[in-house]
């Protein structure tokens, strides 16, 4: 308008206003301005309405998101409930086939490892400006901090990892998803509102989408942080499952553990990371010790194979018979401090001598202060233990043997004492068994002579019936009523081998025997009836053992070996390879600690192992 | 080492099964020397040797060829002593610390008892006991006896005061309870077989051997 002014002659300038005035009359520039106020005011509302759908749709977005949190979580609780399942079924197939499934686990192995390194990448993707990559950095500090605290082995790294990615990939897909949608009412929004109103539309989707990436990127790295925190000790039962499964899978994660950490690919600061973890992996494998047997105690002194042996009742005291025709007596608690090995010597506090046969057989009464061994000699000495700490230097006391009980006429191979009553049951390669009442004065008082060599006898446990089930040489299995001396009822045993151990369950009315023909068999003792029979060992079981709550079962035999049985589900728990064999002997004798917790294995290379 | 021309070996395992009588213990057919895998191979060999003729105490001790000679003194050394036993338990029923107050053999010595922190005049079963009951932990010591394969040489020369040591109980017996020496030496040979042993292999002097060993002695210098 001024320019137009300034063009104007400047005679003409007083002139031509009021000429043009008819123009810019008062009412003509209130209408003007009425009607531009008008327009504003409509554009103004127009904005307002567009902004509130705006703002409905952030609040309809923001719901979504909450929902899919919502999902995401419930989908870990589902992963992480099948990879137990999983875990715990490798583990069975593990103990199956041993080192079976080695192979496949390391095939498993790398493709986890590219899938992590694409999952940096989709991660990175996105976030290429500073900000997002920072947030990931100290992200991942944290995560690490984390797992230093908690001691996350790689495998749930790694299967953490492809679970977020699993994640992220969802995200991702539900952002570009979402942007279709969101095109639907913008563009309805446009069609009413214009052109110009359809840019601003798109480029506050662009926003939006950016906005929902970067969201995407801060919720993994709260999955992270909700990893985390969940991991933390103590906080709720999956984690413990962890541990478990971690525990489980001990084998498989031990040879999966060197591939990961001489992969090269596994950069990134993830190699950072799973070194770090494989320092962590040993923490769960040692606080697995506690349930599996280990050796612990090694006690030698004897010169010759040790045939039986036999734990005190309460004390963790042992007594050992050995074939160099002696017995020792050992306190667990006074070890002697060996060099470099982790198993802790003892050396014995007495010697019993007495015998002049190598011992075959051991029972101690149920207070612990007498026991009863029986020898090649065909004697029984009944001997009063000394103090479990008397010093094995001490003066001869011929009163420790108290009593010897003469009767049998051959090898003295199975003892038997009654949990209550004072009774001793005796059997012998003379076959004969004999019931002898072991009071203050020991004396025989019954003997029931058989056609076989009985090799094992046992009081029935769980009734009080005054039974006894007898083994012998030729696989034969009785049960006897040692009132009468008549066979109550003959166990089904045809076709088995030699009966070289038998015990009654103390409370199920089974009895489980050990047989030449490397079978363990468990019998019904009201019926005879063979419940089960299993191959046991490699070579013929010789011992047998079943823990004081009747809950597992120990075994040993000539292959070497020691084996802990589940008496559930009849399945070998733990194998340990304890003593060298001598001539075809290996393992004599096994026995569970009548209450605290200790195995021993007596050996052929005269050699006692104790196991906690 | 003769019966190892008995070809074949058995099927049926050397084990004395449950039930196995006190005739039978042991009563495999033997097993010759080179076909023993196990560790304790030497230990197998001296008692199978011993089982079938105690007497024969030269065949007992001939080691077999390219046999470590420390490994072979320790395993018979063991086998002494846990044969030893046997004498222990007959002397228990009468040498007292009554009848016995110190280990004497001839008046010209009493033993110390070297099990104690201080060596202490032990009566003579004591003394027995625990010369005996020492000698098996250190012969089982995992410091100085790891392994029954191969020995140190340090721990080879600790099988002298062993022998000293033990066989004190050899004479003890010969001097002062002649009748239960007797008997146990008619069964075992076992005075004569140690004798002979540390002679052979210089374990013990000359003048330490007390206990007369007619011929014996001469036999094994000729």
């Amino acid at each position: 308008m001024e320019d137009e002014a300034k063009q104007l002659p400047p005679g003409l300038t007083q002139e031509e206003c009021p000429q043009s005035r008819p123009q810019y009359s008062i009412p003509g520039i209130l209408h003007f301005i009425q009607h531009e106020w008008g327009r504003f005011e409509l554009e103004r509302a127009q904005w307002e309405v567009e902004r509130t759908e705006l703002q409905t749709r952030i609040a309809f977005l923001q719901g979504e998101r909450k929902g899919q949190e919502c999902l995401k979580n419930d989908l870990v609780r589902r992963i992480k409930m099948l990879e137990y399942a999983l875990r715990q079924e490798r583990a069975k197939y593990e103990k199956l086939r041993k080192g079976g499934t080695e192979a496949t686990e390391e095939e498993e192995k790398p493709p986890q490892f590219e899938a992590d390194e694409m999952n940096f990448g989709v991660f990175q993707g996105p976030g290429n400006a500073p900000g997002p990559v920072l947030t990931w950095k100290q992200g991942r500090e944290l995560l690490r901090q984390y797992l230093q605290e908690i001691g996350f082995t790689d495998t749930m790294i790694d299967v953490r990892s492809t679970r977020i990615q699993t994640l992220l990939g969802l995200q991702t897909s539900h952002s570009s998803t979402d942007g279709h949608p969101a095109a639907t009412p913008a563009a309805a929004v446009g069609a009413v509102n214009g052109k110009a109103n359809l840019d601003t539309q798109k480029r506050v989707a662009k926003k939006e989408r950016v906005d929902v990436l970067r969201d995407a990127e801060a919720s993994v790295l709260a999955t992270f942080d909700f990893l985390a925190a969940e991991g933390a000790p103590g906080s709720d039962g999956a984690d413990e499952e962890d541990e478990d499964d971690v525990v489980m899978g001990t084998p498989g994660v031990d040879e999966m553990q060197p591939p990961c950490t001489q992969d090269p690919e596994g950069t990134l600061g993830l190699g950072e990371l799973a070194g770090l973890t494989v320092n962590n992996e040993f923490e769960p494998q040692s606080k697995d010790l506690p349930k599996k047997w280990n050796a612990k105690y090694t006690l030698r002194s004897h010169f010759d194979g040790v045939r039986a042996l036999v734990f005190h009742p309460v004390e963790a005291v042992l007594l050992t018979g050995s074939e160099d025709n002696t017995l020792k007596l050992w306190n667990l608690k006074k070890t002697v401090p060996a060099k470099k090995t982790a198993a802790l010597d003892v050396e014995p506090l007495y010697t019993f001598r007495g015998h002049t046969g190598p011992v075959l057989s051991l029972v101690m009464n149920p207070s612990g202060e007498r026991c009863y061994s029986g020898s090649l000699d065909s004697t029984i000495c009944v001997w009063n233990l000394p103090n479990c700490n008397v010093d094995p230097y001490d003066s001869y006391d011929p009163g420790v043997l108290a009593h010897t009980l003469t009767g049998h006429t051959d090898a003295v191979w199975g003892l038997a004492m009654h949990a209550s009553r004072p009774q001793l049951l005796s059997c012998s390669a003379d076959s004969t068994v004999r019931l002898w009442s072991v009071g203050d004065q020991p004396a025989l008082s019954e003997t029931f002579k058989f056609d076989a060599v009985p090799t094992t006898v046992d009081f029935i446990r769980s009734t009080n019936s005054h039974q006894a089930v007898v083994g012998y040489s030729n696989s034969d299995l009785v049960a006897l009523d040692l009132e009468t001396g008549k066979p109550v009822t003959r166990y089904e045993t045809t076709g088995c081998g030699q009966i070289n151990r038998l015990v009654s369950h103390p409370t199920l009315g089974i009895t489980v025997t050990g047989h030449e023909d490397r079978c363990i068999r468990f019998f019904d003792d009201a019926t005879g009836k063979q419940i089960h029979s299993m191959v046991a060992h490699l070579d013929a079981v010789t011992s047998i053992s079943i823990d004081p709550h009747g809950l597992y079962l120990l075994s040993a035999s000539h292959d070497c070996s020691i084996r802990l049985w589940h008496l559930d589900n009849k399945t070998c728990v733990q194998e340990v390879t304890s003593h060298r064999k001598k001539f075809d002997e290996a393992v004599n004798d096994v026995a569970f600690h009548p209450c605290k917790p200790y195995i021993a294995s007596a050996g052929a290379d005269s050699i006692v192992k104790v196991f906690v | 080492m003769a019966a190892a021309d008995t070809a074949p070996p058995p099927a049926e395992p050397r084990r004395n099964r449950p039930g196995t009588k006190a005739t039978d213990f042991c009563g495999w057919p033997d097993e010759p020397f080179e076909e023993m895998d196990s560790t304790l191979a030497v230990q197998q060999l001296i008692q199978q040797t011993i089982r079938k003729e105690p007497a024969n105490v030269d065949a007992i001790l001939k080691p077999p060829d390219c046999q470590d000679e420390g490994v072979w003194k320790y395993e018979h050394l063991r086998q002494f002593c846990m044969e030893l036993n046997g004498l222990a338990v007959r002397l228990q029923a009468e040498c007292t610390a009554g009848t016995c107050m110190q280990m004497t053999a001839t008046e010209q010595w009493i033993f110390l008892c070297a099990a104690h922190k201080t060596p202490r005049e032990c009566p003579a079963i004591d003394y027995t006991r625990h010369t005996l009951d020492g000698a098996a932990c250190l012969l089982n010591s995992n410091k100085y006896f790891p392994s029954r394969v191969s020995i140190k040489e340090s721990s080879v020369a600790k099988l002298g005061s062993i022998c000293r040591r033990v066989y004190r109980i050899f004479s003890h017996a010969f001097y002062h309870h002649r009748s239960v020496f007797d008997l146990f030496e008619n069964q075992t040979h076992l005075c004569r077989r140690f004798t002979v042993f540390v002679t052979k292999y210089d374990l013990m002097s000359k003048e330490n051997l007390i206990v007369p060993m007619p011929g014996q002695t001469d036999e094994s210098t000729a």
